[in-house]
């Protein structure tokens, strides 16, 4: 009975495989880890989607706890999530800004009028509701590419101090929200009410 | 031949392929620099193709961001280190070596060691003293029978 040890390493190898892909099977591979998290909000100088003259920086997104959602009209999961958005500035009184960037809008080969961006935009939001305070324009999708913005929807808490707290890949939606997004909101906004308490 | 000619066409389209976006380089040194930057970064959109190969929109930025980049002298390091800091160590094809990823290269030397003291370890000896007792389990066997 020598030999037992042996036969068991095959056996033991073979469960360790079977638990590694038991996990692969439930692992997301989208779930990227977020380098923006805990770092404030990069600099950025960008017009409103709407009134092109008024100008938004990153100090836009500070004093109040910011829900920066990134969108535009052609994507379908944005157009998905909207009417759920909306009702959450409606019920929760959620700040809402959108960061918005057009896909036909090649900066290279401005081949798409700002009016007809608006056109399209006005359109969408009048048929699914419209849960932004406002919209920045990132004309270039600099801004995107700094916070790490992989396409669209994507999502990120921002607390009153500008620090971006958690960055959500993909669409909000009731489950979302009650598990993941909703509890760090609800952090912070009691975190950002402590520190005003506290600066009284 | 024919496969030979054929196999180095379809490198040359490769390339061809690579290079649609049509930036404009100072120095043939700067264009085999973003080649080689594009092909060994990323897409965090299509997870299995690098931004040379990326029809998506995000490659297209990033591609256009090398771009932009080496047009201001910035190094290769420097252009990889900048996308680091925005899509993590996911977005370099070359892993950095930290105590997750460390298994990446000892594994299989690991493996081959083991499997060496494995070979080393299983002496044939044993086995002739096997087949003697077997041999004579079998005689044993058959004297049985004829009695």
């Amino acid at each position: 009975m020598k030999k037992a040890p042996l036969v068991i390493i095959p056996l033991l190898l073979f469960s360790l495989l079977v638990v590694f892909l038991f996990k692969g099977l439930f692992s997301d591979p989208r779930e990227l880890d977020s380098q923006a998290n805990g770092k404030p909000v990069p600099a950025f100088s960008l017009p409103d989607l709407m009134q092109p003259d008024i100008t938004y920086t990153a100090e836009s997104l500070k004093g109040r706890v910011t829900l920066l959602n990134v969108w535009g009209v052609w994507c379908v999961t944005c157009a998905v999530e909207m009417p759920y958005l909306t009702a959450l500035k409606e019920q929760q009184n959620v700040n809402i800004v959108g960061l918005y960037f057009d896909q036909d809008l090649d900066p290279d080969f401005g081949t798409k009028t700002l009016s007809r961006v608006q056109q399209e935009v006005t359109d969408m939001l009048a048929r699914y509701g419209n849960p932004y305070a406002f919209n920045i324009f990132d004309v270039y999708r600099d801004t995107s590419l700094d916070l790490g913005v992989t396409g669209a929807p994507e999502h990120f808490l921002i607390d009153a101090n500008g620090i971006i707290r958690m960055h959500h890949i993909g669409d909000i939606n009731e489950r979302v929200w009650t598990n993941k997004v909703g509890p760090m909101y609800k952090k912070l906004v009691e975190e950002s009410q402590a520190e005003k308490v506290a600066a009284i | 031949m024919k496969w030979f000619i054929f196999c180095i066409a379809t490198i040359f389209t490769f390339n061809a392929h690579a290079a649609e976006d049509n930036f404009a380089f100072e120095t043939p040194a700067q264009r085999a620099q973003f080649l080689s930057l594009t092909a060994e970064l990323r897409c965090p959109m299509c997870q299995n193709q690098n931004i040379a190969d990326s029809d998506a929109m995000i490659a297209h930025d990033m591609r256009r961001k090398v771009y932009t980049l080496l047009k201001q002298g910035k190094s290769e390091q420097e252009v990889i280190d900048y996308m680091k800091a925005r899509y993590g160590d996911f977005v370099h094809y070359q892993p950095p070596v930290t105590p997750a990823t460390m298994w990446l290269w000892a594994a299989p030397v690991l493996f081959v060691i083991i499997a060496f003291i494995f070979i080393i370890r299983r002496r044939p000896n044993s086995q002739p003293e096997d087949m003697a007792a077997k041999l004579a389990k079998a005689d044993k066997m058959l004297e049985q029978e004829r009695e």
